[in-house]
């Protein structure tokens, strides 16, 4: 059975500009559910963005409502939205945007040490994730000494460091070699298939190909028909 | 690069800073020593004491000891010496000597506890008519005096030199002790002293009979140590004031950098602070970030402060021992504290804007910016 973990109904974003109105998003409504992973692609200015900045709770829509459970996330306060992203979301960014300052282990614990989790905790969590993506050995290392694809790695780390239901990936492979973007995605599909729903904007047609589902975007419109590559399962 | 020299900026307001107050500090530990160890349980003078009166001519009139040793038993007083001050003047602090007369048969010890000959003799009974002195060891250092020197106070009044001396207040160490008559007779002024000494039979009555005094001779001042101490320290208050003045203008300029170089830090940091609260920061966490930031800047900056301000201190304190033999310049505990404070006042108000730009940002906006 499917289970819909985020549900986006009607969603319009309008920016206002010298030159008048600039209609960012429009009207956009789907189901986003666990255990897939949802690719969203379209040209630059598409609105992709935009989409998931408004879903992810990082803005908020000028129209429309976006629902986590039973909780409308778009009607929150920024405060109560921090703690849904906190403790629901993960991110992983096209530039990974890690803290420059951290060094890998710390990057992963991050979120947690914002949660509130013990330092006991803190740390055998961070260590069984570097140790799921390939990066125990690189626990210590700041993120410029960390390649590409491991600081890609790191982030998804990160993403998941407090067990969140879904996962935003803002171009994930944007900035990675073929090679190092095919480890991306594996370990995203690796996410989705363990039960999280995983939202993933992108330019990449392989990751795309890849995708359980996917959502083509042009103008701020979403263009049908949704592709649904993923397997039937039984109801 | 920036935080370095921001952080030097500051340094160099608190270390200034620290300098400019601990003037106030040195003078105010060298009275306090000083005063507090030297003799009169009661001072009188004529007229209210003020600033005025160390320096003034002397114009106490003898005929008040009289009257006083007759009303001695009234009010415990069992010893009453005149002094009289006078200053020799020079171009600079250096040149200038005070002189103190007193009758010599009197037991300075009484005045000043921490008196000791260091070289020659002291006065003694013999010498109320002899035109000879007592150099205080520093005034003797600067001025190269030694004994059998003469010291010419004007034409035709000269004293020789036949005893060294110090003590631990800093007040003998400047001064020049000779028999009160001579002195008298050198400056013309024959009837008239600075000051009585008088000691009291129960010295921790002093300011009760000081009251009593004050009743019975309208036209003297009586003043207990402490009363000279507190005139002392209220001038030293006041200077205080006008140096924090001068110095609030080095930390307005060191606060200044610190907001502009933490406003800085917030600009080229707002990619960062995006990811932190898109992760689930809230935005009073970064809030508190930057302006704990802004007050540990400050704070480094203050603690090197205070190590330029010691050096400072050393430096001013090297220059007035050789003019005026006094280390005028103190880091005290409570100074060190005073500037730790004030960094982290500067680092809270420098780091307020920056840090409510922080917090404020649009998580989107600082998301995209390169």
């Amino acid at each position: 059975m499917l289970v819909t973990v985020l549900n986006a109904q009607l969603l319009s974003k309008i920016y206002q500009d010298p030159a008048g109105e600039v209609i960012a998003l429009k009207d956009f409504s789907h189901n986003f559910t666990a255990g897939k992973m949802t690719a969203i692609m379209g040209p630059s200015g598409s609105g992709k963005s935009t989409l998931l900045n408004v879903l992810a709770g990082l803005d908020v829509p000028s129209s429309g409502s976006v629902w986590l459970a039973d909780t409308e996330i778009s009607k929150l306060p920024e405060r109560e939205r921090a703690e849904l992203r906190l403790h629901k979301f993960g991110f992983v960014f096209q530039s990974f945007n890690l803290v420059a300052v951290l060094n890998a282990w710390q990057n992963i614990a991050l979120p947690m040490g914002l949660a509130g989790v013990s330092s006991a905790d803190r740390h055998s969590r961070a260590t069984e994730l570097l140790e799921r993506f390939g990066l125990a050995q690189r626990a210590t290392h700041l993120p410029h000494k960390l390649s590409g694809g491991e600081r890609q790695r790191v982030a998804i780390a990160r993403a998941l460091a407090n067990n969140p239901e879904v996962v935003f990936a803002d171009e994930p492979t944007g900035n990675l070699d073929s090679k190092s973007g095919a480890a991306v995605l594996d370990s995203l599909l690796d996410v989705a298939h363990g039960g999280r729903c995983v939202i993933v904007v992108t330019h990449d047609p392989r990751l795309a190909e890849r995708a359980d589902v996917v959502l083509q975007l042009a103008d701020g419109r979403l263009q049908k028909p949704v592709v649904d590559n993923a397997p039937l399962t039984p109801s | 690069m920036r935080t370095f020299l921001t952080a030097l900026g500051i340094a160099v307001a608190v270390g200034s800073t620290v300098i400019f107050l601990s003037l106030g500090e040195g003078l105010r530990q060298a009275f306090s020593s000083g005063l507090s160890n030297i003799g009169p349980d009661l001072q009188v003078s004529y007229g209210p004491f003020d600033a005025t009166s160390l320096t003034a001519v002397p114009e106490l009139p003898l005929s008040f000891m009289q009257e006083l040793e007759g009303d001695a038993e009234t009010y415990g007083i069992s010893k009453i010496i005149p002094l009289m001050l006078y200053v020799r003047g020079g171009f600079n602090p250096s040149n200038s000597f005070v002189f103190q007369g007193l009758p010599p048969a009197e037991n300075i010890s009484d005045v000043y506890y921490d008196y000791q000959i260091l070289q020659g003799r002291s006065l003694n009974a013999t010498d109320s008519e002899r035109r000879v002195a007592v150099v205080g060891q520093q005034a003797a250092e600067r001025n190269r005096l030694a004994l059998g020197d003469t010291l010419r106070l004007n034409p035709g009044n000269s004293f020789e030199i036949v005893g060294l001396a110090k003590s631990a207040g800093g007040f003998i160490d400047n001064a020049i002790l000779v028999p009160l008559q001579p002195l008298q007779e050198a400056i013309g002024i024959r009837d008239r002293v600075t000051f009585f000494a008088l000691e009291l039979s129960q010295p921790a009555k002093a300011a009760e009979t000081a009251v009593l005094l004050s009743e019975a001779y309208p036209e003297l001042g009586f003043q207990t140590r402490s009363d000279v101490l507190s005139l002392i320290k209220q001038g030293i208050r006041i200077s205080d004031v006008v140096r924090l003045g001068i110095s609030i203008i080095a930390l307005i300029v060191g606060a200044i950098a610190v907001a502009n170089t933490v406003l800085m830090s917030v600009f080229e940091r707002t990619r960062e602070f995006g990811v932190i609260r898109a992760v689930g920061a809230k935005p009073r966490f970064l809030f508190g970030l930057v302006l704990s930031e802004s007050v540990l800047l400050s704070l480094i900056g203050a603690g090197f402060g205070v190590l330029i301000g010691r050096l400072g201190i050393i430096v001013v304190n090297n220059i007035t021992n050789d003019l005026i033999g006094l280390d005028v310049a103190a880091l005290t505990l409570r100074l060190i504290f005073f500037a730790a404070a004030i960094a982290v006042f500067m680092g809270l108000v420098s780091g307020l804007l920056p840090a409510a730009r922080a917090a404020r940002i649009p998580i989107a906006v600082a998301m995209s910016r390169e």
